[in-house]
């Protein structure tokens, strides 16, 4: 176990996350634990968005999908599925500093992290290959749509710190290791992806940088129904929008778009998974829930601007 | 009321607020503190200089955390989450001397009983901190303010501040090394047989086979001074949210295993409630504005402590005060007792205006105290 000498460290011998006895147990329990989607395959999440959390940042935004509310009152202690809780800070535009070679326009980075707590299994507070994975992506779902060239010489970050994150699939096939024991293949970094452009636009929006369009983001996936009965009914693909992983028992594709609705153009895609000929589909439906978040996204924006033309006013 | 200050001693120029402050802070500051009438003693935030923020905390937020808090102290806002790992003691490499020693088998024996005197002053530091069980830690950077930008290492004040929420952790036990302890007693070998009852000396001895260990994650979303108060505000409220689930040794599997009905969880208890208080103190310099520069060591004006000071204030002022208090005790016959006071720079804080400040914390702990009140309360 590799120290930091800069923060406080865990016991070197290792600690691990509890196990659950019923879950080893009882061979019937588990599966009963099982989410399954009780939206229909356009329905998107609820999003609760607002601007303006950070004071001292140029522009800042909150993004949330809550859980949905439980039917009966859970009596375990595993939660089912997941939230996604983004917080986005934006510092600047400002100028580089004096070593920085010239630049006619605005550069841009933007940086993703997850706390620790994101997710079921504990993360570090080093940025690993996955977040600077995701940020590239980011960087270049926004670049195309700041104005740069109004800002010579400057600099803006965008930083997006994942509160908590989408999981990559049920937390159980994991247990039982299915899929090779490894949880699905990144299926909730998309939806993470979706949420960062989402909140990042909003928060430049906050910030009052120039852009062409809003962009938003939005993700689909194809996917296998686990009740169909006869052959050919298991190997229909459905299509999804804004899937929740831990929801769905076989996810064949997946796609994230970031998505500017006025100009219809898209400036980040990220596929994954077994495409074949759906991918027009796939993107299609992509763009639509992006769509979905969009009408939160202006909702909200035009909210906070007439709060703060009132603020002034009086 | 800052402005036209200025514009009496300057009257060609006259500056919008933001601007005065961010040219020459220490005068504005000292304008507004010093004005005339009905303002005079207020601050730039519009606070008087003895007054705090406000909390605001909500519980129980995070999914994957056993406990966790969201603390707001005007601009300040803090995220913790306490995540419970369980760390097997054949793991551990040298395990202290105390762990293996009969008083942890005693406070072993108590679980059940009541709540007593000796039980809470059980001596356990020595395994809490030995064995590494508490593990907090915090990020300041995540654009939390214009400076605190990621991708760099923890800055010396990050750093400063963990240490030292790490040590009042310990030092304030607010935690139980018992509560954190995961136990076995093996089952006595005879027991269905009437005619050999199993004797006292036989009696199975409970071992420890595992322990909790606490990772408790301080993350800044916003960050406008009195970073101490808040993180700790957050750490106090997320611990009485922590519900760790029942653990318990399965000798047939050999591991620990946890039931996940939340009618077998416990609450994790506390040690009483210190509340962290920071205070500021702001050197006034000599009246007149004109010559701020050049009466370094002058004629000084007045001095003025600041409660609670924000990131603008704490830009300002060199000597700082930060204040532990613990009112929760009601056996003894003292009002409360002080945990810890930290003092750094300056000279401006004697033994008078020292008084007045623990004053000041006193009723801060009763603020705070009414806003944890409602937090882990409700049954499990």
């Amino acid at each position: 176990m590799n120290t930091d000498r800069r923060r406080i460290n865990a016991p070197s011998g290792g600690t691990s996350a509890p196990i659950f006895s019923r879950t080893v147990k009882e061979s019937g329990y588990l599966q009963s634990l099982r989410p399954s989607r009780i939206r229909a395959p356009h329905e998107l999440r609820n999003i609760y968005l607002r601007t303006g959390i950070i004071p001292s940042a140029s522009g800042s935004a909150y993004l949330e999908i809550p859980l949905p509310t439980p039917s009966s009152p859970t009596t375990s202690l595993i939660p089912p599925r997941s939230s996604l809780k983004l917080s986005c800070s934006i510092q600047g535009p400002k100028p580089l500093p004096r070593s920085a070679p010239f630049s006619p326009s605005l550069l841009l980075t933007a940086t993703v992290k997850f706390a620790p707590f994101a997710s079921r299994n504990r993360r570090g507070y080093i940025r690993d290959s996955v977040e600077r994975d995701i940020g590239v992506h980011l960087e270049t779902a926004l670049r195309g749509v700041l104005i740069g060239e109004r800002w010579p010489k400057s600099g803006v970050e965008v930083i997006v710190t994942v509160i908590e994150g989408d999981e990559d699939g049920w937390w159980g096939d994991a247990v039982m290791g299915v899929h090779g024991g490894t949880n699905g293949s990144g299926w909730g970094l998309l939806n993470v992806l979706a949420g960062c452009i989402t909140v990042s636009s909003a928060a430049i929006a906050d910030a009052g940088i120039d852009c062409v369009d809003m962009v938003s983001g939005g993700v689909a996936a194809m996917v296998r129904n686990p009740h169909a009965t006869g052959r050919e009914e298991k190997e229909k693909l459905v299509k999804v929008l804004d899937p929740c992983p831990s929801e769905h028992q076989d996810i064949v594709a997946a796609c994230a778009v970031g998505y500017l609705a006025a100009r219809d153009e898209i400036t980040e895609v990220w596929m994954k998974g077994d495409i074949g000929f759906s991918q027009e589909e796939l993107v299609d439906g992509a763009t639509h829930a992006a769509l979905g978040s969009l009408s939160v996204l202006k909702e909200v924006l035009l909210e906070s601007v007439e709060a703060k033309f009132k603020g002034e006013g009086s | 009321m800052a402005s036209t200050k200025t514009a009496t001693s300057t009257p060609a120029l006259s500056f919008p607020r933001p601007i005065f402050a961010a040219i020459s802070p220490h005068p504005f500051l000292q304008a507004h503190l010093s004005a005339p009438g009905a303002n005079k003693g207020f601050r730039a935030n519009a606070r008087s200089a003895q007054e705090f923020r406000t909390p605001g905390i909500k519980t129980g937020t995070l999914t994957h955390c056993h406990g966790s808090a969201v603390v707001r102290l005007g601009n300040t806002s803090v995220v913790c989450g306490v995540r419970g790992e369980i760390l097997r003691v054949e793991d551990v490499q040298d395990l202290p001397a105390v762990a293996a020693t009969d008083g942890v088998v005693g406070g072993i024996d108590g679980v059940g009983a009541q709540e007593d005197e000796e039980e809470d002053e059980e001596e356990d530091e020595g395994e809490l901190e030995g064995l590494r069980l508490l593990v907090p830690n915090l990020e300041l950077n995540t654009g939390s303010a214009p400076s605190n930008i990621p991708g760099s290492a923890p800055s010396a004040a990050a750093q400063t501040l963990i240490t030292r929420i790490r040590s009042l952790l310990l030092s304030t036990r607010l935690i139980r090394a018992k509560d954190l302890r995961i136990a076995f007693t093996p089952l006595p070998l005879n027991t269905n047989d009437p005619d050999n009852p199993p004797d006292t000396e036989s009696q199975p001895v409970p071992e420890v086979k595992a322990y909790w260990t606490l990772y408790l994650d301080i993350l800044f979303i916003s960050l406008d001074g009195s970073a101490f108060d808040a993180a700790w505000l957050a750490i106090l409220a997320a611990l009485k949210d922590t519900v760790l689930p029942k653990a318990s040794w399965d000798e047939d599997v050999e591991m620990v295993l946890c039931s996940d009905k939340f009618s077998d969880a416990e609450r994790l208890r506390l040690r009483g409630l210190p509340v962290a208080s920071t205070f500021a103190v702001f050197e006034g310099r000599g009246d007149d504005l004109k010559d701020v520069d050049m009466d370094e060591d002058g004629d000084k004006g007045p001095d003025w402590v600041l409660s609670d000071p924000d990131a603008f204030e704490e830009g300002v002022c060199r000597e700082g005060v930060c204040i532990v208090l613990d009112c929760s005790d009601r056996r003894k016959k003292a009002r409360g007792q002080i945990r810890r006071i930290e003092k750094s720079g300056g000279g401006v804080v004697d033994r008078d205006v020292m008084k007045d400040l623990v004053t000041r914390s006193f009723e801060r702990w009763a603020v705070c105290e009414r806003v944890l009140r409602g937090v882990g309360e409700a049954t499990v």
